[in-house]
């Protein structure tokens, strides 16, 4: 790995005992934040489970028209990118800041290539007439019409997670911004690893997305 | 002097003396030092400002509609105009008096001192929340007023996706984003509560107002969230015709209660559950006792912020659930009870053999304990499968809930505002004119919702603008009743603010009471402690009065 290993710790604030107290504080609230997110995205999983469960018929047809394959490769996208934001995160606490920023990058990278991957996904339904709520567009599946709530949910599920990647990526690249100066891991390098936590958890939240939307059913 | 007051004298801080350049408000005067300070006590006041304004706002709307129901043939106002009259009541009372109103005003300025700390653990992220809070709040009420939104404070779908003609998307939008302002505090405290207690400080030392904020918050960071992808969902609905709750579009409508009151029903108990924690510390401190069965009243919140989650279904026994399912929530709805009579019962405990002092917080608190009695009781009438039957959306249930929201939290807010007054301002109120508020408001109360039960029962319809003649009388007693409570809330108000110039100086402890509050200065200094507290005491130690007896 390239550059010399420089000094990593935490500028303890004013209002903390010492750097272990901000430390736990810190990664301590991500968690709780994390908690949060889990029950913003709880209840559309159980709307799609509850139609699953109640209509498995409509489910079946729905899930025959996502797109299995762009959804698994974003899995795997997705999954490299959790391996590359946890090497960002050894490479801090290493002080190796160069490979950190690479790795960053690598990471942020990633995630545009997944939202690109959602966005050409997106066309494709919109090709396909998967839109029931378009108007003055005809819709595939119109002949059955409990397929409509797991579409919307689809739609919705999908566009809050991308919603959350868009924001892990700018957040990634201005954290990569700021942690380019020299004296970053010396002051701040707990905000890597607190950053991480939130990373890793959107890739959670779509290692769910994919199995109770695309594979549910197929 | 008992031993915890003497190892915690701090030396050096000295005696309170007003006007002293380094206590909170007096450090720095300027705009700019309180709408940038990222001290807890300031944001505290912050919000004890903003509330206050939307608590004057939910008033008067309460009181139009109070007066459109004087009369039976719904002469005083339109139709639309009740509707818009009830909803901004309801939507200004719950979402921005309600829910902040302990947690965010009591919470931020005491949860901090009360554990020991300099400040909560994320000061920042504290002021962001009064921000939004206002920035949400303002533009909602804005829309409500200006839009005429007339969905109540429930936004039933499909009414408020797809029939109201008013500006219900910007409504949405704004308590989706006040959501964040609860969520940021509740991670706050949590937070806080975890990493911040001072050495010796242990779960088991922390007052009851401290446990009551804990659970207060897991409520937030649970049910919040919750609320958010509702909100947005009928957002999505109304704004882009994704169909989730209107049949017609291919949603559920029934989906859209069980997801509200999964977050509402919990709601209940961020309302519920600091006022709980506000009596805890009156009533030891006006009794001179400890609190009876501490651990039990501590558990007691956490039991109800747990079981809470469980009980969203008794809003909807008569909207198609399955029988057994609406017998079991019935279940679960009797047993919040427990954890709710244990702290009754607690409480009176603390002051049977006490040496009471009928000060105005212990007015209000004793209040507080009869009508939240009175609140849960009918509660469990609701609770009862076939009597909701019977009184589903009447009166009967806005008289209820407004003896747990009105009668309890809201007197509970005025009994912890009157008790930490002289911490929070120096100043101690007029004591005459606070037990003649505190008389005013629980006869006025009662005035205004005992009629409803009895209304309820005979079977007026909650929401309704016109009614038959034969309820007019109890209409009108109601009516009468609410001009008394008025009144009531109108004192404080005014000799609040006088006492703010002219009250007497607070000393750093004018109750005799115990707690890491009352043993800095009043007001309190800006880091609030000299050096950290070392606890090495019991909370609600007032063995030394006990023993005396």
């Amino acid at each position: 790995m390239s550059g010399a290993a420089v000094p990593v710790g935490i500028e303890v604030a004013e209002h903390f005992q010492d750097a272990n107290q901000q430390r736990h504080a810190a990664v301590f609230g991500m968690w709780l934040w994390l908690a949060t997110e889990l029950l913003l995205f709880s209840g559309l999983f159980l709307v799609a489970i509850v139609v699953r469960v109640m209509y498995p018929d409509a489910v079946t047809a729905v899930a025959l028209h996502l797109k299995f394959w762009i959804g698994a490769t974003n899995t795997a996208v997705l999954i490299c990118s959790s391996l590359t934001m946890s090497a960002a995160i050894e490479l801090s606490r290493l002080g190796w800041r160069r490979g950190m920023l690479a790795c960053m990058l690598a990471t942020a990278s990633l995630g545009t290539l997944f939202l690109a991957l959602k966005g050409y996904e997106y066309w494709r339904d919109y090709v396909e007439h998967m839109t029931p709520f378009f108007g003055f567009r005809p819709y595939v599946l119109s002949g059955d019409r409990a397929t409509q709530l797991l579409v919307d949910d689809y739609f919705i599920i999908t566009g809050l997670h991308g919603l959350h990647l868009t924001t892990g990526v700018s957040v990634l690249l201005g954290l990569a911004w700021i942690a380019r100066r020299p004296s970053f891991l010396r002051h701040h390098q707990h905000r890597v690893e607190v950053f991480g936590l939130y990373w890793h958890f959107i890739d959670l939240i779509w290692i769910s997305v994919f199995p109770i939307l695309y594979l549910l059913n197929r | 002097m008992s031993p915890s007051d003497t190892a915690l004298r701090d030396p050096l801080t000295p005696r309170p003396t007003l006007g002293r350049p380094d206590d909170y408000l007096h450090s720095e005067h300027t705009l700019r030092s309180w709408l940038l300070t990222h001290d807890h006590k300031r944001i505290g006041i912050l919000y004890l400002l903003s509330i206050t304004f939307f608590f004057i706002i939910g008033a008067i709307a309460a009181g139009l509609v109070r007066l459109s129901l004087i009369v039976p043939n719904g002469m005083i106002f339109s139709n639309d105009t009740y509707n818009r009259l009830f909803s901004i009541h309801g939507i200004v009372m719950v979402w921005f008096f309600l829910i902040p109103s302990i947690p965010n005003t009591f919470g931020n300025f005491l949860l901090p001192i009360m554990i020991g700390a300099k400040e909560v653990a994320f000061p920042r992220l504290n002021l962001l929340s009064w921000y939004i809070f206002m920035v949400a709040s303002l533009f909602t009420l804005a829309d409500v007023v200006i839009g005429g939104v007339d969905t109540g404070w429930t936004f039933y779908a499909p009414f408020s996706t797809t029939f109201s003609s008013a500006w219900v998307v910007p409504a949405l939008i704004g308590v989706i984003v006040v959501g964040f302002s609860s969520i940021l505090t509740g991670l706050n405290f949590v937070v806080t509560v975890h990493t911040m207690r001072a050495p010796g400080m242990t779960w088991f030392r922390m007052p009851i107002f401290v446990w009551t904020m804990y659970a207060t918050s897991l409520i937030f960071l649970l049910a919040t969230p919750v609320l958010t992808i509702t909100m947005l969902l009928l957002l999505m609905e109304r704004g882009f015709h994704i169909g989730v709750f209107n049949p017609a579009i291919g949603g559920d409508p029934v989906l859209f209660q069980h997801m509200f009151w999964f977050y509402s029903h919990p709601a209940v108990y961020i309302m519920v559950l600091p006022g709980m924690g506000v009596i805890s510390e009156v009533v030891p401190a006006f009794a001179q006792r400890r609190l009876f069965g501490y651990r039990f009243v501590a558990y007691a919140s956490i039991a109800l912020a747990t079981v809470t989650f469980l009980v969203w279904g008794h809003h909807m026994f008569v909207n198609g659930m399955s029988e057994y399912a609406s017998i079991a929530f019935s279940i679960m709805s009797f047993v919040v009870a427990v954890p709710s009579a244990v702290k009754v019962y607690n409480w009176t405990a603390t002051m049977y053999k006490g040496a009471i002092k009928l000060r105005t917080p212990m007015i209000f608190a004793m209040g507080y304990v009869g009508l939240f009695v009175v609140g849960g009781i009918t509660g469990l009438y609701l609770a009862t499968l076939g009597v909701d039957e019977h009184v589903h959306d009447t009166y009967f249930v806005v008289a209820h809930f407004h003896y747990i929201m009105v009668g309890g939290t809201s007197i509970a807010f005025l009994a912890g505002l009157h008790y930490w007054w002289p911490k929070f301002t120096g100043r101690m109120y007029p004591e005459p004119w606070g037990v003649v508020a505190a008389l005013f408001i629980f006869i006025g109360f009662n005035a205004t919702f005992f009629p409803q039960f009895i209304l309820g029962y005979l079977g007026m319809p909650r929401r309704y603008h016109e009614y038959p003649p034969e309820f007019q009388i109890l209409n009108v007693l109601s009516s009468v009743g609410a001009t008394i409570l008025g009144a009531g809330y109108l004192f404080p108000m005014i000799y609040l603010v006088w006492s703010l110039r002219f009250g007497d100086p607070a000393p750093a402890n004018p109750w005799d009471a115990k707690g890491l509050e009352w043993t800095i200065a009043s007001p309190p200094p800006e880091h609030n402690f000299a050096r950290v507290p070392q606890v090495d005491f019991e909370p609600y130690d007032y063995s030394e009065r006990e023993q005396r007896t």
